[in-house]
């Protein structure tokens, strides 16, 4: 009882969010580049609160977290003094389109989309990592992504790949429903359990279970495939205690009607057997296609002009968060009247942007990169308390994803002159496959970081005492960056190289003189070396994109 | 401008400035910059005396489902009672299964709880919801009672571990964990190996400079975190401050430490052996420690099943009780003794009692709790509640309640607030204290 009330009560909020949206007349000029529209609205905020934002951090900062975000690695050496030593005026504009155009894009990118779409599946999804990657290779759009995923195409194996997002969670029908709207339309329709609002009108549970319903009829055969039945419905009962069905309902209120088709009883009949048997042979051929397909349905309804703005703004909020730290609405499931935006005429402005570009995802990424807002400093030099997050005045510190992380100090602990002269190419691309392929037994001992992200000490203690850790990344061979340092005769040569290698910047004279003092005292001067390198990688400012 | 705390809690308003304080007094500690944000977002506010005063929590597990019958709410006579006898207790008027003699004459420090009616007899979901106190719901990653009190009783510098869990037997074995509460509370578990992952030092470095090679990674990354106001950023510190303290601690987990009578006292089986170390770990500041004994599951022949674990669990908890008191930790030290869900009143054909959740049992011994007291009863042949029901999120309050926490509190998550105990849940004061 408890919970469908709290069902319904997101429902009701969920309907508000229309409401809410701004008239697009009072929007900014629909030709604005993204990154002045951000930093317009941005700005505005900031200046309303009289809050002076945080400078735009510095070149060695800023090429890390760029190649951070958009390669998923620190940069290399070479890479990052090529950018801190150019006098070009447009540098930076530079440097986001070779990213954007680099091989490392696609597989960062992809690994974003993974995480965002199965970021909770257990087991592996080989398949569909590829659909993704190819995905943005080609830099397919959103919308035409969110067909293949949802609709797919059992009979091209590229596209059915994509339908893994409905066919791992097709045995739950709640959980099918509430991923998708979460994902999908930034509303967890399971969530509102501690709302206390018992006023429930009947249409609103209508609004949940009408989304169930495109979800209904759908089913894997014995053969791993996604079928959809031929018939089938969502029946509920209401609070007041009335047997319902539901009708297939979009979270506008956008209701579907299925065209009424005469089947006779022998008819229906055999098609109940046909799916009986899809579910239970392995043996059995193509899963029979019904004339009627509630999740296309769904997908046409969620894409129609106006009903789309679900589906933009919360692709949008969660593109701006990847890379600003937190979403405009936040938390990111949470796109409700109850939770407004902090900047809703930008959130609105994205949107609308987002749709008008045909749900061209590289190109609002491209945008956000290069606002001033992506691009200040995370520290917070002031006296006074740092501005809240959500203005956006100081950069979020990010917590590395596990592959970030795993790769990055790959990279790191690697003689800086395997990456020499700059990465790239044909030859890179396979590097980096391999680069992929061999972070992943790292990066799978460390949890996705969500929301409040702690490091735990079981990770501390890993870096600490862990043989295999220590011996791997701090080794002295020649491969390694401890056998790269120590072959340079002067001491401050070899600080100043391990700092580059693993926090893409100089060491300040504190620094060079703490790690001085710190290899005098040591007996073996290579075992220093491994020390000291161990003390880089193991620094927050490696651990975090900041 | 209105300041905005991190939660939105007006709480905090509050105990930034007392936080303030102390960090004044403590001096300018590396993270003390960051211990500001980390006490704003991640710390229980206000809860430094409740610290101070060092409670803990054993919780043993009775992984499988324990049976009510043969342990707190026995039925003699009854057709559902099976073969065993009620016996009489050190507490007038209370009767406990015969097969946990040790328990009866202990019962002055033990509330029974005979009322449990939690609705879910599947293993996985009556798990999750007695480890978590409430369903498992899509939308939120809830934290388990172990987490839980590692965050409210835990000192975020600790030394020591603050969630331990010894899950030696693979039937039901669960990590648990953390939720939303983030890594920082993730239990050590224990599996096979009783001594920590990590624990112990590389022989490639030697004692001194892994200690040096610590205090040059803290003094190099003290610039990085030092104009970072980031929790996240905090909490690495945190863990890596915690490395020395914990290796320190190896020797907990070591029972060899422990004279010979002291390993007699609590006797020979797994179970008790950890339940010696529970009392080691509890002894040196660990606010919670779970030991699970598995294979309760008696699906069949559960009387000569229950015969035999009854006993080690009889042994266990009662050594366990005997040796915090003895110690003056009893008062300070809750154990609770619980399990997903108890077993049927029908004896099937093969003897077995099989899974139930709507009319069961569960003991709360020490820190805050009424001894001798029993709370609800069932119908004269177990089949449902007939006063006093309880429900999983109703236990997790008397359980706060009993260590002094607010059991009204709520967690932010983002904007939603999400209440340390399920909706509507409520302590029952007859058994407290």
């Amino acid at each position: 009882m408890h919970q469908v009330r709290g069902v319904i009560a997101i429902v009701l909020s969920v309907a508000c969010v229309w409401a809410t949206t701004v008239d697009a007349a009072e929007l900014a000029a629909p030709d604005l580049a993204i990154e002045q529209a951000i930093d317009q609205y941005i700005q505005a905020r900031l200046t309303e609160r009289q809050v002076q934002p945080a400078p735009i951090a510095d070149d060695c900062t800023l090429v890390r977290r760029t190649t951070l975000d958009l390669q998923g690695r620190i940069p290399t050496i070479a890479e990052a003094q090529t950018y801190v030593q150019s006098n070009e005026p447009d540098k930076r504009l530079k440097l986001v389109e070779r990213l954007l155009a680099s091989a490392d894009f696609a597989y960062q990118f992809r690994n974003q989309l993974d995480t965002l779409l199965m970021g909770g599946q257990k087991g592996n999804h080989n398949e569909f990592r590829e659909y993704l990657l190819k995905s943005v290779r080609q830099n397919r759009h959103w919308d035409q992504m969110f067909r293949d995923m949802l609709i797919g195409n059992e009979d091209d194996p590229e596209v059915k790949a994509a339908t893994t997002f409905v066919r791992v969670r097709a045995r739950e029908l709640d959980e099918l429903t509430n991923e998708t709207s979460t994902v999908f339309f930034g509303v967890n329709v399971s969530c509102a359990k501690c709302h206390d609002h018992p006023l429930v009108d009947d249409w609103k549970q209508d609004h949940y279970f009408g989304l169930a319903s495109f979800f209904q009829r759908t089913y894997v055969t014995k053969k791993n495939n996604l079928a959809e039945k031929f018939s089938g419905e969502v029946k509920f009962k209401t609070t007041k205690g009335v047997d319902k069905v539901a009708k297939m309902m979009f979270l506008t209120g956008t209701t579907v009607d299925e065209p009424v088709v005469e089947v006779s009883a022998d008819e229906r009949k055999k098609q109940d057997e046909d799916v009986k048997k899809q579910m239970q042979d392995d043996k059995a051929g193509p899963a029979p296609k019904p004339p009627f397909s509630p999740r296309e349905k769904l997908v046409e309804v969620a894409l129609q002009p106006g009903n789309d703005q679900f589906f933009a703004r919360a692709i949008v909020n969660r593109v701006w968060a990847m890379y600003l730290g937190r979403g405009l609405v936040h938390p990111l499931d949470q796109m409700h009247s109850g939770n407004p935006a902090s900047h809703p005429e930008l959130l609105d402005w994205l949107s609308r942007d987002l749709i008008q570009h045909q749900f061209d995802l590289q190109r609002l990424v491209r945008g956000i990169v290069l606002s001033q807002a992506y691009a200040r400093t995370s520290e917070w030099s002031e006296s006074t308390e740092p501005p809240a997050p959500d203005l956006f005045a100081v950069a979020l510190v990010r917590p590395l994803s596990p592959r970030q992380y795993s790769m990055s100090l790959r990279l790191a602990s690697s003689n800086p002159e395997a990456y020499k002269p700059e990465v790239g190419g044909e030859e890179w691309q396979k590097r980096r496959d391999e680069l992929e392929r061999n972070s992943e037994g790292f990066a799978n001992q460390f949890e996705l970081p969500g929301e409040n992200f702690q490091v735990g000490v079981d990770e501390a203690l890993l870096f600490s005492n862990n043989a295999q850790f220590v011996d791997d990344y701090a080794r002295d061979s020649q491969d390694r960056l401890v056998g790269a340092i120590k072959q340079q005769t002067d001491r401050t040569t070899q600080i100043t190289t391990a700092y580059w290698a693993a926090l893409t910047r100089a060491p300040s004279t504190d620094e060079i003189a703490a790690c001085n003092q710190y290899l005098e005292k040591r007996t073996e001067p290579v075992a220093g070396l491994r020390q000291m390198v161990w003390a880089l990688l193991t620094s927050p400012e490696l651990r975090f994109n900041h | 401008m209105s300041r905005q705390n991190f939660c939105g809690s007006a709480e905090h308003g509050v105990s930034r400035r007392t936080f303030f304080g102390t960090t004044m007094f403590a001096g300018a500690t590396a993270f003390a910059a960051n211990m500001r944000v980390m006490d704003a977002l991640k710390n229980p506010c206000l809860a430094s005396e409740l610290k101070r005063q060092q409670k803990s929590v054993i919780l043993l597990w009775l992984g499988g489902g324990a049976s009510q019958f043969e342990t707190w709410d026995p039925k003699p006579g009854r057709p559902t009672g099976g073969p065993f006898r009620a016996i009489s207790t050190d507490t007038p008027s209370v009767q406990i299964s015969e097969l946990l003699p040790k328990m009866a004459q202990r019962l002055k420090t033990t509330a029974i709880i005979r009322s449990l009616n939690t609705r879910n007899a599947d293993h996985g979901g009556g798990t999750r919801l007695m480890e978590c106190g409430r369903a498992v719901e899509q939308a939120v990653d809830y934290p388990d009672l172990g987490a839980l009190i590692a965050r409210e009783l835990g000192r975020a510098d600790s030394q020591v571990p603050d969630y331990v869990s010894m899950y030696s037997e693979t039937e039901g074995r669960h990590k648990g964990g953390p939720g939303f509460l983030g890594a920082r509370y993730a239990p050590t578990f224990l599996t096979e190996s009783m001594i920590p992952p990590n624990i112990r030092r590389p022989e490639s470095i030697p004692e001194v400079d892994h200690q040096e090679r610590a205090d040059l990674q803290k003094l190099l990354a003290k610039r990085f975190a030092e104009k970072r106001y980031n929790a996240s950023v905090a909490s690495h510190g945190m863990a890596y401050e915690r490395v020395r303290g914990i290796m320190a601690s190896e020797t907990l987990f070591d029972i060899n430490q422990e004279p010979q009578s002291a390993r007699d006292f609590y006797g020979p089986t797994q179970f008790q052996e950890q339940c010696l170390i529970a009392r080691r770990l509890v002894e040196a500041g660990v606010p919670f420690v779970k030991v699970a004994r598995a294979w309760w599951d008696s699906h069949g022949q559960n009387f000569e099943t229950h015969l035999e674990l009854c006993a080690d669990l009889d042994q266990g908890m009662s050594a366990l009780l005997d040796d915090l008191k003895q110690r003056g930790l009893l008062d300070s030290t809750l154990v609770i003794t619980l399990a997903e869900f108890g077993r049927t009143p029908g004896i099937n054909a093969s003897l077995g009692r099989d899974h139930f959740a709507s009319a069961w049992s569960c003991t709360l011994s020490g820190c805050g709790i009424k001894g001798g007291s029993v709370y609800g009863k069932t119908d004269p042949d177990g089949h449902k509640v007939e006063d006093g029901e309880m429900k999983a999120g109703d236990l997790f309050a008397t359980i706060f309640a009993a260590l002094g926490v607010d059991y009204k509190k709520e967690y932010h998550l983002g904007a939603r607030p999400i209440p340390i105990v399920d909706f509507g849940c409520k302590p029952v004061p007859e058994i407290l204290a």
